[in-house]
């Protein structure tokens, strides 16, 4: 290298491609901090002078429906489905992961459910949404429901409550474990009283993030749970209205983008909120591992 | 069993705890990977019905969709090629700014400006793909019809550049996964000899840090095919086979949420749709499992 000498500092061909580079880069590097700002700063500009007591208290209205009113229908839906998926969801993949990260004997084993684990959050939400219409809709006879949603969002937010969940039980310090153990209580006690509380931080975080992906995806509801218009309160076996499935009917249908920024601002709102507290909760975590 | 009980209570719960804990954890974890396998099986038995109907290189190369003819014509080819326009013009675009900035993150930028962008790309990435759909909408689409004198502006081109928004947060962190891995004693050797940071970078980190940062492109393809509605609300759904970025389309993942809502049970569309699904979930599975398994050996290689 250093026998090329035209690469070296003083060299001005060396100096100017040293310029460009640092010059692309910080193009590059503001366009990663713009674009996230840009995105959300312009949908809540808009979105805020939506945004008034009806609109979130009171059901669609007008005609094409939509037009007017609210989208209080489609918050109970999203709070309906999301809560049946981390119902299912939750003790599932922290079980799981307690299962990997204390009980499990064969490294290969871990390895191997680690992998499967992984490939089932590569999935992409379609194919969850795919099952979930041809198996719970149809085949189980649950019909277009929140049951049928609210499972179809956990089989989505499980592999990454368990990833989560599984790598904050692994940061708990070893010895902390094994001081335990040697003291002769029992591995279920070690678990919830030693593991657990230290790892929670890291179990929540993954859960929030799950649960705020889960909020915002609208296929794997959109064939499983979701209707254009719902009178009644969401109950399990009937059809509800969510969030993401309110804003993609009246973009689709060019209903109201006045009211379609209001939702967005709305879903967004939230989902800001929920990954807020998750950072928040892993920095702390981080900090109390080192 | 009297001498334990005698001995200590905690004992007991030894006994009775911990086996159950042990059974019921260990059956929460294979059911829940298992649906790993559900969805697998369930999909491919699915589309194995339309065996008979018309034969694999129809469905995938020539016939056009037409599924209310009589008979239905059931082929997918304007889809995946919607799909690969789609796929091109986000990965165009998704890497040289994906990369670019792990390259920023990892190798220029001032600890405040790092700590600033990280949470910035993961806000990004938390967008749902509905609300990209939407501001998509309402931003590039009323910019084409006014840049490009169309009459409407949904096309390839603007689903394309807003899956690249969806995939670029994935390609920057994994980049800079990558590029964070290479030690930096290599770095600083390099610049001991006088030669220049770019120098440095192009000839000793980037080779180091190449196999990962192409595990992180690799897997933004496979989630780019699976991007769904955030492409579907751009690309005016149309079933023609397009000819240009400027054309409309329709996506494999928007060819199977349009239409499975409406497709009849047991149909040839219905399974059709599965058998588009089962392409779908092919291509991402095996992209997914080779890059895991060749990630041990992709990231050696930086050590």
């Amino acid at each position: 290298m250093a026998s090329n000498p035209q690469w070296r500092l003083h060299q001005p061909r060396a100096l100017l491609a040293e310029r460009l580079f640092v010059a692309g880069a910080w193009i590059a590097g503001s366009m990663g901090f713009l674009l996230p700002v840009a995105i959300i700063g312009y949908l809540l500009v808009n979105g805020i002078g939506v945004l008034s007591w009806e609109f979130i208290s009171a059901p669609p209205r007008g005609y094409p429906l939509g037009l007017h009113g609210g989208i209080l229908p489609a918050i109970q839906g999203s709070l309906a489905v999301t809560m049946v998926a981390l119902g299912v969801a939750f003790p599932l993949a922290v079980a799981s992961a307690i299962y990997l990260a204390e009980y499990a004997e064969h490294p290969r084993f871990v390895a191997i459910m680690q992998f499967l684990a992984e490939c089932l959050a590569a999935v992409p939400a379609l194919l969850f949404g795919v099952l979930g219409y041809g198996l719970l809709v149809v085949q189980f006879g649950l019909g277009i429901s929140a049951l049928a949603g609210g499972l179809t969002l956990a089989m989505m937010m499980y592999p990454v409550i368990l990833i989560g969940s599984h790598a904050a039980l692994q940061s708990v310090d070893r010895s902390l474990r094994e001081s335990a153990l040697a003291m002769g209580v029992s591995r279920a006690y070690v678990i919830r009283r030693a593991l657990l509380p230290r790892a929670w931080p890291g179990i929540i975080a993954a859960t929030v993030l799950a649960g705020s992906h889960a909020v915002g995806s609208a296929v794997p509801v959109l064939f499983t749970a979701a209707v254009v218009q719902t009178r009644s309160a969401p109950s399990l076996d009937s059809p509800v209205m969510t969030l993401p499935t309110h804003l993609f009917y009246l973009v689709s249908e060019a209903v109201s983008f006045e009211h379609a920024y209001g939702t967005a601002f709305v879903l967004l709102v939230c989902l800001l909120f929920a990954n807020t507290c998750a950072l928040v909760l892993r920095r702390r975590l981080r900090m109390r591992g080192e | 069993m009297a001498q334990v009980m005698a001995q200590d209570v905690r004992q007991l719960s030894r006994m009775t705890l911990d086996p159950l804990m042990w059974t019921a954890s260990l059956a929460a974890l294979l059911l829940g990977v298992s649906t790993l396998f559900l969805i697998i099986i369930y999909v491919l038995y699915q589309a194995s019905g339309l065996i008979g109907e018309i034969s694999l290189g129809a469905f995938l190369f020539s016939e056009a969709w037409v599924p209310l003819a009589e008979p239905p014509r059931l082929g997918i080819m304007h889809a995946w090629m919607s799909t690969l326009y789609v796929t091109a013009i986000s990965l165009l675009v998704a890497v040289p700014l994906g990369v670019g900035i792990a390259l920023f993150t990892a190798e220029l930028a001032p600890p405040a400006a790092r700590a600033v962008l990280q949470p910035c790309l993961e806000v990004l990435a938390g967008i749902p793909s509905v609300v990209y759909g939407f501001f998509g909408f309402v931003t590039l689409v009323v910019w084409f019809e006014a840049w490009f004198d169309m009459t409407t502006g949904v096309s390839i081109l603007a689903a394309g550049l807003i899956v690249a928004i969806t995939v670029t947060p994935f390609i920057a962190s994994t980049a800079t996964e990558a590029l964070d891995a290479v030690s930096a004693g290599d770095r600083e050797a390099g610049l001991s000899l006088g030669v220049t940071r770019f120098y440095t970078i192009r000839r000793i980190v980037l080779p180091r840090a190449m196999p990962g940062i192409f595990a992180g492109v690799v897997l933004g393809f496979a989630r780019a095919i699976g991007e769904t509605l955030a492409a579907l609300m751009l690309i005016g759904n149309s079933v023609a086979i397009p000819g240009s970025v400027l054309d409309r389309g329709q996506t494999l993942t928007g060819l199977v949420a349009t239409e499975l809502g409406e497709a009849a049970v047991g149909t040839p569309k219905y399974h059709a749709l599965f058998a588009a699904s089962a392409v779908l979930m092919v291509l991402i599975l095996l992209i997914n499992v080779g890059i895991l398994l060749a990630k041990k050996r992709l990231l050696r290689h930086g050590f």
